[in-house]
């Protein structure tokens, strides 16, 4: 009967009570299983979304598809599941860093039906990061189902993550270092084991279902010492694209922001304006994977300004669906956009230097896959993992490595927060384990406030100093006698030269020794925020006020000693 | 084990809710069943100690560690007893004189003590003034198991103490303690009643040792009353 009872609170059975590896393990592959159920969802759906609409796309008025599509998903987010446009990993990175990875259960389908709405419907859009905060919510709540801790629950979103990604791409290894290098950013043994195994559940579920394909199929390069000095050139592109795409889908997210119109009709004019794109450069509709398809294989044959051109209209289209409201992730774009400039620049550079027999414009496709990948997420392991397994190009490692190394950095380097994370460091929500914004963040307050001895406006210096006697305090905090209401602080060090004054002892009432110009603190104000003020005013110590009462002193002290305890712990793991 | 949550808090140290935090966030080895908490010992306390945490959850049987309550004059004045007219014309003799007649101390130890003693004259005159001196050895001495004591010896003719203020030494309490703290809060004590001259005045009329520890009981009785007062 107990063991009936509590199977829904395995994390206090005897086996898993000390050591939750265990239960975090049998866990990851329940969510891996399920993360990657909802990728395959998701790519059938899509699959038959495509099919369904193929034969009306060559009607004049197909450009509106894309239209009807994106605003029937922001009205289905809108109006029925509640929930805000966009791709969902920032409100995954958001809950993870600030509740514990607590996601809603319906996160878990809504971002897969209206991603699913915008990208069938031709809108430029990925269907990778919608997956990601489904897997990610599975997580949470198979973790809140079983009531699990904070630590475990976490653990359990970034395996939801890793078996979404692993299973949409049929590559575990990608998978895996996204949901620890993007969502998690904590590499320890704890993550990593339970993550890995999400990985291989979620990537066996799509093979099970969809067969072992690989996304890209694999051509064998020869590359020579020159074309890995073209990779540096490639690297540079891929990151100005990168940022093109980033800054683009800022100006269109401000530029919809503006228009007085319901959410809704603004997917569908960002929409429209996709189909119309459509109309003359169909490359851009849809996730596009067909297209990445063929540029691998290098029979992409169209000229270097038709390549150029469709790279623009790709960022512009993505930025469209996307910035207007659409739903839909990053990913796929990335790899239309990096395959599309990979192959512009096999282009110019064939065309400048038309004597050098270049590696085949394919390889140039894959790196610039990987650049771009790697600039957008500013995640240099995703980037490379990811393209090595969906294409099965391990050949190409090398100028992989280089291209996403230096499309990071350069990326990093003129937009320091990366796609994801931008919004989040915007408003200070971005905190990673174990660092100074998430210690202070976790600690509140109420933890590090210190008692003290009250005294009231109308005492004697007499009866002060013996108060003093006894405490061992160097504030004490004023209260008005008959309200109680907090008058301000005497401090010690102020009023020292008149404590030995025995003269004044009966002449001086505390009334004039307070410093009533101290600033106090809220009991729900942020420890960051505390702390910077007590450096700006060089106090060592703040009152602590609510409601005109005093409830505590809060001193750097005691805040030091409660930081460190706070780091150690959370850094011990 | 079973421990409240108020219990774990308070053997390591932090406020309850740290404690309750961590266990949500799953950063301390306790787990939540339903209403209460589970945790084991031997792995809270490793846990304490790589977290650089004490962990001392109460001990059963010793419910409560007793308030250490430092002891009064009074007490330690009739434990030392009183002498009259004691000899001696200059501090060794008199010293020694007094010290022989400490009666808990052993040989042995009166010995030492005389010396310790004349070690702490030599440093600066323990005569504080009007009249009065406090003999005592600058560190306890060695064997700390005894009580703290003090000593009254009114001295037969008043001698020259080299007190601060040139007065003749007329009495002196010879003040032995086990530990410093006891020192320093007895000699805190003994300086409030001398500093009030109706006190001197009072011992210079030699009283006999009951009429001497009522009033001491008087001056302690003011003094814990401003204690009480101002708390």
């Amino acid at each position: 009967m107990r063991i009936f009872k509590s199977w829904r609170y395995p994390a206090s059975l005897p086996l898993f009570r000390f050591d939750d590896r265990l239960l975090l393990m049998l866990m990851a592959v329940v969510v891996g299983i399920c993360s990657g159920l909802a990728a395959v969802a998701l790519n059938r759906s899509l699959i038959a979304l495509f099919e369904l609409l193929h034969h009306i796309r060559h009607y004049w008025w197909a450009f509106v598809l894309p239209a009807i599509g994106a605003a029937l998903s922001s009205l289905f987010l809108e109006k029925i599941v509640l929930e805000g446009a966009g791709h969902g990993v920032p409100e995954v990175l958001y809950s993870v860093s600030r509740y514990g990875g607590l996601l809603r259960l319906r996160s878990s389908y809504s971002r897969l039906i209206s991603s699913c709405l915008t990208i069938g419907s031709g809108g430029s859009a990925g269907p990778e990061a919608p997956v990601v905060m489904s897997g990610a919510a599975i997580g949470s709540n198979i973790a809140k189902f079983f009531s699990l801790n904070d630590r475990q629950r976490v653990t359990l979103v970034g395996c939801g993550a890793a078996g979404a990604i692993s299973s949409i791409f049929n590559a575990p290894i990608a998978g895996m270092v996204f949901a620890i290098e993007v969502i998690l950013g904590e590499w320890k043994s704890v993550n990593i084991v339970p993550i890995a195994i999400a990985s291989v559940a979620g990537t066996e579920v799509s093979r099970l279902l969809q067969g072992n394909q690989i996304a890209f199929s694999h051509r064998q390069f020869n590359i020579d010492l020159l074309d890995i000095f073209a990779c540096l050139g490639l690297a540079i592109i891929t990151a100005a694209a990168s940022i093109l795409l980033t800054r683009m889908l800022r100006f269109m997210h401000g530029t919809s922001g503006k228009a007085a119109i319901p959410l809704w009709t603004r997917a569908a004019v960002g929409g429209c304006a996709v189909g119309i794109i459509g109309i003359y450069l169909p490359v851009v509709l849809g996730e596009g994977y067909h297209s990445v398809r063929i540029m691998i294989e290098g029979a992409f044959t169209h000229g270097l300004a038709f390549v150029a051109l469709a790279s623009l209209a790709k960022i512009v289209a993505t930025s469209l669906t996307l910035g207007w409201g659409g739903s839909g992730g990053i990913f796929a774009p990335c790899l239309v956009i990096g395959s599309l400039v990979g192959v512009t620049y096999h282009h110019g550079i064939a065309f400048l230097w038309p004597s050098i027999s270049w590696v085949n414009e394919g390889c140039f496709a894959l790196l610039g896959m990987a650049g771009l990948i790697s600039g957008i997420l500013q995640a240099p392991l995703t980037g490379i993992f990811l393209i090595v397994e969906i294409t099965g190009g391990y050949g190409v490692i090398l100028p992989l490595i280089i291209v996403s190394a230096i499309s990071t950095s350069l990326c990093h380097y003129i937009e320091p927060a990366s796609f994801y994370l931008k919004e989040l460091v915007d408003r200070g929500h971005f905190l990673r384990p174990g660092t100074d914004a998430r210690v202070l963040s976790d600690l509140s307050v109420q933890e590090v406030l210190e008692d003290c001895i009250t005294v009231n406006q109308n005492m004697l210096l007499r009866d002060f100093v013996n108060i003093i006697k006894i405490s061992a305090s160097n504030y004490f905090p004023v209260e008005d006698e008959e309200t109680g209401n907090f008058l301000g602080v005497i401090h010690l060090g102020d009023i020292r030269p008149y404590l030995f004054n025995r003269e004044m002892y009966d002449a001086v009432v505390l009334g004039q020794l307070i410093d009533s110009k101290i600033e106090v603190v809220h009991p729900d104000d942020d420890l960051a925020e505390v702390l910077r003020r007590m450096d700006e005013n060089r106090q060592f110590s703040m009152p602590v006020v609510m409601n005109n009462k005093f409830v505590g002193l809060i001193s750097k002290t005691k805040l030091l000693d409660q930081y460190r305890k706070e780091l150690m712990v959370q850094t011990d793991q | 084990m079973k421990l409240t949550i108020h219990e774990i808090a308070q053997s390591l140290y932090l406020p309850l809710s740290t404690v309750k935090r961590w266990i949500r966030q799953g950063r301390i080895p306790i787990h939540k069943s339903g209403s209460g908490y589970v945790f084991n010992e031997a792995i809270l306390n490793k846990w304490a100690a790589a977290c650089n945490l004490t962990f001392s959850p109460p001990q059963k049987g010793i419910e409560k560690i007793q308030e250490f309550e430092l002891e009064n004059l009074f007490s330690a004045m009739k434990r030392g007893g009183v002498f009259y007219d004691l000899k001696g014309d200059d501090i060794p003799v008199v010293l020694e004189s007094a010290v022989n007649k400490i009666n808990v101390l052993s040989d042995n130890t009166k010995a030492k003590l005389y010396n310790l003693l004349l070690e702490r004259e030599n440093i600066t005159s323990t005569g504080i003034g009007k009249g009065v001196a406090i003999p005592h050895p600058r560190t306890p001495l060695a064997n700390s198991n005894y009580n703290p004591t003090i000593t009254t010896f009114f001295l037969e003719k008043p001698i020259d103490f080299a007190a601060l203020d040139k007065k003749p030494v007329f009495v002196m309490f010879i003040l032995l303690c086990p530990s410093v703290k006891h020192h320093l809060h007895l000699l805190s004590r003994l300086a409030f009643c001398i500093r009030d001259d109706l006190f001197i005045e009072f011992l210079k009329t030699y009283p006999s040792s009951e009429v001497l520890f009522s009033k001491i009981a008087d001056f302690e009785k003011e003094l814990d009353r401003a204690k009480n007062n101002r708390l």
